[in-house]
């Protein structure tokens, strides 16, 4: 017994270790660093409070936050709006023998590059671009719509993926369900409506959850695509992060802002986390 | 009602396919603007990729990055995983939290905390960093599916082998792993690409051997043009025919 | 197995053992390689280029990197004080550059040195201004920096991404000087920017201000120019750019070798390339964006047709009534860049 455990303590220590040295260990590093202090331009180490006090107190800082939670919710409740109907239908509508095909299908584009992915969605969205020319050739509207440049840009954009991630996890989940919960349940007389409401959505939540908690995570800490179809017109945290960084070269705001990023984040883990099924994905 | 579902498919399926279909068409768009109009059809901009010698290096960098970190988080992964699910550790529960943690992590946190990091060390940023990033973000999809993926029944299969006489890496190699492996397999393809599309750790970790999305990046920043379109088109392509042959060949032997 | 950890040591291997290789910190103009190949041609020497943003974030990745790691930096002709009082910046051999040939206004010898000594050289410049489409705009309302705000163009204008032009012209529109820009006077900037802001449709980048120009997006760029229009003018010959009445503010980019470098000498090779004429008309017409040659040479090598879209024969006029960007040191480009930040996140 004791041999076993000394074994298994040794099969651990690698994946341990690396956790620990190139994430526990940086991420403490940048909590420090966010204590420190930039002064003309070097960084003074200590333990200083002013980049945390110029996050609350400078409401142009402050916004990126605002900008990212709500870009964030919107665009995890429309996701989940459309991929759940998606996931149904391939679960529960297709033929047993097209569904992986189906399933497929739906998340095809997620292996065009990332980058190229919100590029091409520019080309899309733009005044120029093809949704524009064929409602203004379809006699539809008469000027273009703002869709590019603009928040309506980045949550397409973001919906986009994750619309293909959701249908992912829920379709997962909803294959797990036994199929004859619903039968029970119809033959006790619940309506297709009940049905739904009080067995398959409870059913699903986890998996609900798990999907919306991953899309908040991976949506709120984004730069790429609010960079390249937000045309500039607001900053979410991450562009502000980036900016800090890149342009200003103050490595302790960028810290700090990305431990508020951080603790953003742990609070809807916190929120998700009766529902969570990390570790069953 | 009968006629909902499939009109709701095909108009999601349209949403889904719309960015791809733009980008395909205007690779070969005849002018230096990928915008409608269509002035014509050219094979120019494929010539264009073809012959650029830092986007390929920069395929190649990815490919090696993609493979390389995603073998180590794999076995370290498979690793964490059989301990953990044959054995009771005391704090069991919290070294699983560990493993999972950054994976509740943005990618960008994760970035620069490396960063940070390398700079305290006094090391330059390479593409070693970034695989090093990269199996921080894969390591802990590895185990997850790993981990959900043991049964009492490898475990039963271990310890006969185990009483037969064999030793550990041998139990591990000639039992467990091949119990596994439509899961290793899968935890492998996912780890690739992430690895593959991830952009910000290579973005901040490298200097001047870049991977594709940096590339591409630095690509859409030097001016707009079909050739990004090329680019996208071609990563479409490959990794399609990637996914269609891993489909055909391994994933259906798993299911059969 | 050993036989594998080599090779793919080798493919990792991140620092060139070679010293013909050299590493520069650019802008996006430099990695177009019709301005590197023939100078790898012509000395074996290898560049390897990575672009940086802003000058701030340049010199933290000079402070943090290792001695050796780079050894030529592009940089803002009115920052390079500030990379000098940092001890980045190793001197040039005056006779080893071509100023004399240079226009005279862009020498710019009090930025770039110290002391007597030289420690950069001017490599382009030209103008943040507007540009436009003629066909969409009145071109006489150009010619006033308050018609962008009239309400007239709003919704049609985009903003160039960079907060030192912009600061620059906002300053140029309201009657102060670049010269006299301090932390005090900066606060007067923001009611012009925020209604600028206000007017404006997007705010962007190199590359995103050209698209947005060329298709149509947008029918006026604030911080716009040749550099903007110059790349485009094939697909849009309808592109034109001017200097309002009031002036607008000139660029320069400089460029140095640093004093960390371990190959001085090839880095000095490489900046001999690219203020000599032949250099300096590759750099003026650089796919990512075109520029003045800081060197009249250069004259000889361009064609009369790049030279017309220069507008080449115009200098004289334009550099007499465009004013340098402001000259910031670290207070005044911090405040520059948080109020950069309240612009960009205002309605």
């Amino acid at each position: 017994m004791k041999g076993e455990r000394r074994l298994a303590s040794l099969m651990l220590a690698p994946a341990v270790l690396w956790v620990l040295v190139f994430f526990v260990l940086p991420f403490a590093g940048m909590v420090a660093l966010s204590f420190a202090r930039l002064q003309g331009r070097t960084v003074e180490q200590g333990f200083y409070a002013e980049n945390y006090a110029r996050f609350w107190s400078d409401p142009a800082i402050f916004k990126g936050l605002i900008v990212s939670l709500e870009i964030t919710a919107t665009v995890t409740i429309i996701s989940l709006l459309l991929a759940y109907p998606l996931a149904w239908i391939i679960a529960m509508r297709v033929p047993e023998r097209w569904q992986r095909l189906a399933l497929l299908l739906a998340v095809l584009p997620f292996w065009t590059s990332y980058v190229v992915r919100s590029y091409s969605w520019l080309l899309v969205l733009g005044q120029k671009g093809v949704i524009n020319n064929a409602l203004i050739g379809a006699g539809l509207i008469a000027e273009p719509l703002t869709l590019s440049a603009s928040r309506t840009g980045t949550v397409i954009g973001f919906v986009h993926f994750f619309v293909m991630l959701l249908t992912l996890t829920i379709y997962a989940n909803l294959r797990q369900l036994p199929p004859n919960y619903a039968r029970a349940a119809a033959d006790l007389g619940a309506s297709r409506w009940q049905t739904f409401a009080h067995v398959i959505l409870p059913l699903t939540l986890p998996g609900i959850i798990t999907g919306a908690f991953l899309t908040f995570v991976l949506c709120i800490g984004d730069y790429i695509t609010p960079q390249i179809l937000g045309g500039g017109n607001e900053l979410t945290l991450p562009q502000i992060i980036m900016m800090q960084m890149g342009r200003q070269g103050n490595f302790p705001m960028a810290a700090a802002l990305s431990v508020v990023l951080m603790g953003t984040v742990i609070l809807a883990y916190l929120a998700c986390a009766r529902w969570l099924r990390l570790d069953r994905i | 009602m009968k006629i909902l579902a499939p009109l709701y498919m095909a108009a999601l399926y349209a949403f889904i396919f719309l960015p791809v279909i733009v980008l395909v068409v205007f690779s070969f768009q005849d002018g230096r603007l990928p915008v409608p109009p269509l002035k014509g059809v050219t094979l120019k901009w494929y010539a264009d990729v073809l012959s650029d010698r830092a986007l390929l290096s920069a395929l190649w960098n990815s490919l090696l990055v993609a493979i390389v970190s995603s073998a180590i988080a794999l076995t370290l992964g498979f690793l964490a995983a059989v301990a953990l699910a044959r054995t009771i550790l005391p704090g069991s529960a919290l070294i699983r939290g560990l493993l999972i943690a950054p994976m509740t992590v943005s990618y960008l946190i994760i970035a620069l905390g490396l960063m940070n990091l390398w700079r305290d060390l006094g090391l330059s940023v390479s593409l070693w960093a970034t695989g090093i990033g990269h199996v921080v973000i894969n390591l802990p999809l590895c185990f997850a599916i790993l981990y959900a993926a043991m049964g009492d029944q490898q475990r039963s299969a271990e310890r006969a082998a185990r009483d037969l006489g064999a030793s550990e890496p041998r139990v591990l190699w000639h039992v467990t792993a091949p119990m596994l492996l439509p899961s290793l397999l899968a935890a492998f393809f996912l780890s690739v690409t992430f690895s593959w599309d991830e952009f910000i750790i290579a973005f901040l970790l490298t200097r001047f051997d870049v991977t594709l999305p940096v590339e591409i990046w630095s690509l859409l920043k030097s001016g707009l043009s079909p050739k990004t379109n090329a680019v996208g088109a071609l990563v479409f392509l490959v990794s399609v025919a990637a996914v269609i042959i891993l489909e055909l060949t391994v994933f259906r032997k798993r299911r059969a | 197995m050993r036989l594998l950890a080599t090779s793919a040591l080798a493919l990792f291997a991140a620092t060139p053992v070679m010293a013909q290789e050299i590493n520069a910190l650019v802008w996006c103009d430099h990695t177009d390689p019709a301005l590197l190949e023939p100078f790898t041609a012509a000395t074996g020497i290898t560049v390897n280029v990575k672009e940086y943003e802003g000058t701030a974030a340049g010199l933290a990745i000079l402070e943090q990197s290792q001695p050796g790691d780079w050894d030529v930096m592009v940089i803002d002709g009115v920052d390079v004080g500030r990379a000098v009082d940092a001890g980045l910046l190793a001197e040039l051999p005056a006779d080893a550059l071509p100023t004399a040939d240079f226009f005279p206004e862009v020498v710019m010898a009090e930025q770039n040195g110290r002391d007597g000594k030289i420690y950069a050289v001017t490599e382009k410049f030209g103008y943040n201004t507007i540009a436009f489409d003629k066909t969409k705009v009145d071109p006489a309302d150009m010619e006033d920096w308050a018609a962008l705000t009239s309400g007239k163009y709003d919704g049609r204008i985009m903003i160039y991404d960079y907060y030192v032009p912009i600061m620059g012209l906002a300053a140029v529109g309201n009657g102060l000087a670049t010269a006299d820009l301090t932390v005090e006077t900066l606060a007067s900037l923001k009611d012009p920017l925020l209604a600028l802001k206000a007017a404006a449709a997007q705010v962007g980048d190199v590359v995103s201000s050209q698209t947005a120009l060329a298709t149509g997006e947008v029918d006026i760029i604030v911080g716009g120019g040749e550099w903007l229009t110059a790349v485009l003018m094939a697909d849009n010959p309808n592109l034109d750019w001017t200097i309002p009445k009031q002036g607008a503010v000139r660029w320069a980019q400089s460029i140095a070798v640093l004093q960390a470098s371990a190959n001085k000498d090839a880095a000095l090779q490489f900046v001999q390339y690219i203020v000599s004429p032949e250099g300096q008309a590759r750099l003026a017409t650089s796919s990512c964006y075109w520029g003045m040659p800081a060197n009249t040479k250069a004259g000889d090598v361009l064609t009369p047709e790049q030279k017309a879209v220069l507008r080449w024969d115009n200098q004289p006029e334009y550099l007499s009534r465009a004013q340098l960007y402001p000259v910031a040191d670290a207070a005044l480009d911090t405040a520059m860049q948080d109020l950069w930040t309240t612009v960009l996140q205002a309605e």
